[in-house]
């Protein structure tokens, strides 16, 4: 099976050749979408073994994710697994996210910070955006219990029919709905997440479409459009 | 009295900006017949300003005609910041499928 990993990446010069490296070791293709980065992520990432794509415009992670799956759809890409750059994920859980997609067991995999892994969470996040996000997901029929992991995998089949369409962080609740609304078989395994800094609050975060406020707005917006 | 000389050439302004537009083909002819029957709406209540008072008063509200219709004109106008809304979200949309088609060419 041929596995695709996609780091979307925006300023990300302090950890993505390190995520990369760990990652390589996993699958069979890393491809790191960079956002359009000021800094050195872009330079630093085309020094890797890594598939680099580099975005002229800063669109958002959504958007660098369609990206990376549309090449991976493009290069015959069995699975593809979604992978922060700032390195909050670790690397070595990959193949729990892997397994139930190699055994046939769903279509996509989410990983899950409320499954029992112990994450020190920001107690903002943890105490009231994620409670309000899980209200969000609720209206949109998603009943999982992390409302907005950006750890996941969807095989071949879930991958043709979910086209992300949000460019921010909206993605999250997007691709979830998309896999319930379209009968995709859906699982949860348990994942740790290591909180480097606060990536995106209430009011914004880094790069476009980040924040609360933003994820709810674009979910309004995108009912509105065909 | 005065004001409402005063508010029917503003609207007699616009709708001949709106007809010069059109004979320019600057404007389709939806968005002109839309607009055109927004303002004669809008003369039309200027000039029937007492009328549209005692209807107000008839359906039971305090306020006077005037009032509502600003509080008419506050609701298309956010309905009308809505549609920008949603048309600039599509053209948003639209940046990024071009930004992507681009990265990927690149990389053929």
């Amino acid at each position: 099976m041929k596995v695709f990993c996609i780091i979307p990446a925006y300023n990300e010069e302090r950890s993505v050749v390190d995520v990369v490296n760990k990652v390589k070791a996993m699958v069979n293709v890393v491809v790191v979408v960079d956002d359009c980065s000021t800094d050195k992520t872009f330079e630093l990432a085309s020094g890797t073994e890594a598939v680099v794509l580099r975005h002229a415009l800063n669109r958002g992670q959504g958007a660098a994710l369609e990206t990376g799956d549309s090449y991976a759809l493009k290069n015959g890409a069995d699975i593809v697994v979604h992978f922060d750059a700032d390195g909050q994920f670790l690397f070595d859980e990959i193949p729990d996210v892997l397994r139930p997609l190699k055994d046939g067991e769903a279509d996509a995999v989410f990983g899950s910070r409320f499954l029992g892994k112990k994450t020190e969470m920001p107690f903002l996040k943890e105490n009231i955006l994620f409670p309000i996000a899980r209200k969000v997901n609720n209206f949109f029929g998603v009943k999982t219990t992390d409302p907005q992991s950006g750890f996941r995998a969807l095989n071949h089949k879930a991958l043709k029919m979910i086209s992300i369409q949000n460019d921010g962080s909206a993605h999250c609740t997007e691709i979830l709905t998309k896999a319930f609304r379209y009968g995709l078989k859906v699982k949860e395994v348990p994942i740790t997440v290591v909180y480097n800094e606060f990536g995106q609050g209430l009011l914004g975060g880094k790069g476009r479409g980040k924040g609360g406020l933003a994820i709810v707005r674009d979910l309004i917006l995108s009912r509105f459009i065909s | 009295m005065i004001q409402q000389i005063l508010a029917a050439l503003i609207i007699f302004f616009f709708m001949g900006r709106l007809i010069r537009q059109k004979k320019q083909k600057k404007i389709s002819g939806g968005e002109f017949s839309f607009w055109f029957i927004f303002w004669s709406s809008v003369l039309l209540a200027t000039i029937f300003l007492k009328s549209i008072d005692s209807l107000v008063a008839n359906l039971g509200f305090s306020a006077s005609g005037i009032d509502v219709l600003i509080y008419l004109a506050v609701a298309v106008l956010f309905y009308f910041v809505f549609r920008l809304r949603i048309k600039q979200e599509k053209i948003e949309r639209d940046i990024t499928k071009i930004v992507r088609e681009i990265s990927l060419s690149d990389k053929k």
